[in-house]
């Protein structure tokens, strides 16, 4: 882990040997407070302390991360894009732990930036030394360019580009704009890893200095012919052209081709050749990598699990390990993950289950909605939103969610969270029939109502926004269903 | 024996090109209060490069996109002109959202790069902002005399400013809609509607999804008569709550309030620690106070 010195905040003070004396008494004392506020929300059953130790030891110490970065020689990892964060970290982590690797991560979507210092302060004792070989780090594609400066990664992972919370980012290309800016700013022994599939992130700083690795898919039996309406980036991002796709994957995501300008997907360095369904539960896949060919089974359904795989594969290869991972190691490490929560997670609920879909834009709803629209049977759905920091204030997105194809299948309908009135009236024009439909705002009484009405047996299907999900699986947590997410 | 159903015919303009955050959701506002009255909807499509029969148009819509999409549209609008310009003098009704709404102005002149050239019809001109307008808008209209609350949301850096012929859509009880200095909304002209508000503006505003479908319907055949009322209780609900949303303090102010609520809770011990105050203390809190915007 290196310490950017380019551009230290104006009037802070020098690290290392021009340190004031004060200056390790107070990294102390704020590394032991963080660790502190960790301890007591743990105790006080506040949640984890999955982001408080963060805020608690950035107000002792500003600089905090900066020193523990500078501090360490961890191989750094940061991981940003719209979806797949959290799960391809999961993955990365069971590839590193399986060679024997002490890893450190923020973990259960704590991806602002205190969410990323407390993830440091738990990894690092007093002294600001810090014990794990791989630091690994969800961050968010907003918060990634505060992060960085401080602490920059010797990995720096884009897993993609959706539509995902344009009220906070405003327009997609300024945000890609601001990913261009972290990955120019990487020196040449830094490795980018990019989605080659996806058009836009593709694009990104070409120029930049950094070692540069595409990951995608080349199984074109595994697409459709042409992206679905929620499709983003569909237009070449050189000359605005229309493009055109020799196999979509995932919504934007394939084999494209500029017809105008001739900018297509580049050359893969990490390509999944061979996806099939996986005789025991997801896929079964094969990765063609430097290192060589992986055999894989991902356990996770839906070809976004694909993605995340091979972005996780992408990063052990390239350095983020010391040698590329053993492959019967790495086959049983990805077979053995599961779910991270609230990715449709299974929770048995007395004598019914509950299937927990953290939902946040068109893609990851839709991906979500298709693997439970191919289980059998009408559902019953419980659907909340509620409008948070996290989760942005503006849900027009949910007008590009195909809820039409949910509705002929539902069962009840339950809807939920601060948003709840307009999630409803985007199910009353899916077509929903208000008869089955019933709203209410609090998450416990609305998880109550929803659970009442299910035969024994049965599921529940949860779509949640990020601060319903978690609201709704304290609930769980606290009928004792489910094991508090911190300790997953 | 079938009766020839009464039909709109709407023409959806840059359905791939201009089409952000929700949009389509107008579209399907106009299809089921229409299918729910038993009104005939024809859909066509027409993205850059193809040009419809807008002499066949009763109702245009027109969508907002991000600023390179805003450019081709642009370019390709030049080829469709003198027909879509035809077709608003004889009356047909158009809804036009942010990039479109700018796009049938005067003139865009982007932060940086040359201006972009609008269709005219509309006496308005936009220039590019440096700060982006994001949040709850919630204004007033008067339509034929009767006065309806429009809620939304919007998303835009260009600043538009309406002269001449056209009239404001809206007067802002909050927001920024036109320009965040004049307290306008939108602009009118004609049977043109245009608006910053997205949300999508149609499905919570039915007032304003009936105004169009009705003069859409009297574009089309002279003598049809008021629509019949539906049952808009879903609709009434997500209005009052985007009013709410729209009218409530700066986000400063609702996180001091916060803080200071925080401070005011008695100290919870784990035996205490209830359903409600467990949801309360969840670490979004800790996240929401942590936040620094980019």
């Amino acid at each position: 882990m290196r310490l950017m010195n380019s551009a230290p905040p104006a009037g802070s003070l020098d690290d290392g040997a021009t340190a004031p004396p004060g200056a390790h008494a107070r990294l102390a004392l704020a590394l032991a407070a963080g660790k502190a506020a960790g301890t007591a929300s743990k105790v006080l059953r506040a949640g984890g302390g999955t982001s408080f130790p963060g805020a608690v030891a950035s107000r002792i110490d500003p600089r905090i991360l900066q020193k523990v970065a500078a501090a360490s020689d961890a191989h750094m990892v940061v991981v940003t894009g719209s979806n797949g964060k959290t799960t391809t970290c999961r993955m990365l982590a069971a590839l590193a732990r399986a060679e024997g690797l002490r890893v450190t991560q923020n973990r259960s979507g704590s991806n602002l930036l205190q969410g990323v210092i407390s993830a440091a302060v738990r990894g690092t004792d007093l002294h600001g030394r810090m014990d794990a070989q791989l630091l690994l780090l969800e961050v968010d594609e907003g918060t990634v360019r505060l992060v960085t400066p401080q602490a920059q990664p010797d990995t720096f992972l884009i897993t993609n580009i959706f539509r995902d919370q344009l009220d906070r980012f405003g327009e997609l290309y300024s945000m890609a704009r601001g990913l261009e800016a972290v990955i120019e700013a990487l020196p040449t022994t830094a490795t980018v890893i990019l989605n080659g599939d996806d058009p836009l992130v593709a694009s990104l700083a070409p120029d930049a200095p950094a070692r540069r690795l595409y990951f995608g898919i080349r199984d074109e039996t595994a697409g459709a012919a042409a992206p679905e309406h929620a499709a983003d980036t569909i237009r070449c991002v050189h000359c605005q052209h229309p493009l055109t796709y020799r196999a979509a994957y995932l919504s934007h995501l394939g084999d494209y081709q500029c017809p105008e300008c001739g900018q297509g997907r580049p050359a893969l360095d990490i390509a999944v050749t061979t996806v099939r369904p996986s005789p025991l539960a997801g896929s079964e896949i094969t990765v063609e990598t430097p290192a060589g060919a992986y055999s894989l089974q991902v356990p996770l359904p839906g070809l976004h699990n694909v993605y995340n795989a091979a972005a996780a594969l992408a990063c052990a290869v390239a350095q983020a390990l010391p040698r590329p991972p053993e492959p019967a190691q790495a086959r049983r490490a990805m077979a053995g993950l599961r779910p991270a929560f609230g990715r449709l997670e299974q929770i048995q609920a007395g004598d019914r289950r509950v299937l927990l879909a953290f939902v946040k834009n068109p893609t990851s709803y839709n991906t979500t909605m298709r693997e439970i629209l191919q289980r059998p049977g009408r559902k019953h759905v419980l659907a909340a939103h509620s409008n948070t920091v996290v989760d942005g204030e503006d849900f027009a997105w949910l007008w590009d969610v195909e809820l039409e194809q949910l509705v002929p299948q539902l069962e009840s309908l339950t809807i939920s969270g601060t948003r709840a009135e307009e999630v409803a009236l985007r199910f009353k024009y899916a077509g929903a029939d208000p008869a089955i439909m019933r709203v209410i705002p609090g998450r416990e009484a609305a998880l109550q109502a929803a659970l009442t009405g299910i035969p024994a047996g049965e599921s529940l299907h949860i779509f949640a926004g990020y601060t319903p999900m978690r609201e709704l699986r304290s609930i769980m947590q606290r009928r004792a269903w489910v094991a508090p997410f911190w300790q997953e | 024996m079938t009766l020839a159903p009464i039909t709109v015919r709407i023409c959806y303009l840059y359905p791939r090109l201009l089409s952000v955050a929700g949009d389509r959701g107008n579209l399907f506002a106009l299809m089921q209060r229409c299918a729910w009255r038993g009104i005939g909807c024809s859909v066509t499509e027409a993205d850059a490069g193809e040009v419809p029969d807008f002499s066949q148009s009763d109702l245009i819509l027109v969508h907002g996109g991000q600023d390179r999409e805003m450019t081709a549209a642009a370019q390709d609008l030049a080829s469709k002109a003198g027909p879509l310009r035809e077709a608003i003098e004889s009356d047909a009704v158009v809804l036009a959202v942010c990039a479109g709404y700018q796009l049938l102005g005067q003139s865009y002149t982007p932060p940086a790069g040359p201006p972009l050239q609008g269709l005219g019809v509309l006496d308005v001109i936009t220039y590019g902002g440096p700060k982006r307008f994001i949040g709850h808008v919630a204004a007033e209209c008067e339509l034929n005399g009767r006065r309806h609350h429009l809620a939304g949301f919007e998303n835009h850096s260009g600043r538009t400013y309406l002269e001449g012929n056209a009239r404001p859509l809206g007067r802002l009880l909050a927001g920024s809609g036109n320009n965040g200095e004049d307290g306008t909304e939108g602009a009118r002209y004609r049977e043109v509607y245009a608006t910053y508000l997205h949300g999508p503006v149609l499905p919570k505003n039915p007032w304003l999804a009936d105004h169009l479908l009705s003069r859409a319907l009297a574009h089309r055949y002279q003598d049809f008569g008021p629509l019949a009322p539906l049952t808009d209780h879903t609709e009434r609900q997500a209005q009052a709550a985007a009013l709410r949303l729209a009218r409530r303090p700066a986000r400063r102010w609702r996180a001091a309030a916060a803080a200071v609520s925080r401070m005011r809770r008695p100290v919870r011990v784990p035996a205490l620690a209830g359903r409600e105050a467990g949801v309360a203390a969840d670490p979004i809190a800790d996240k929401e106070s942590g936040w620094t915007s980019p």
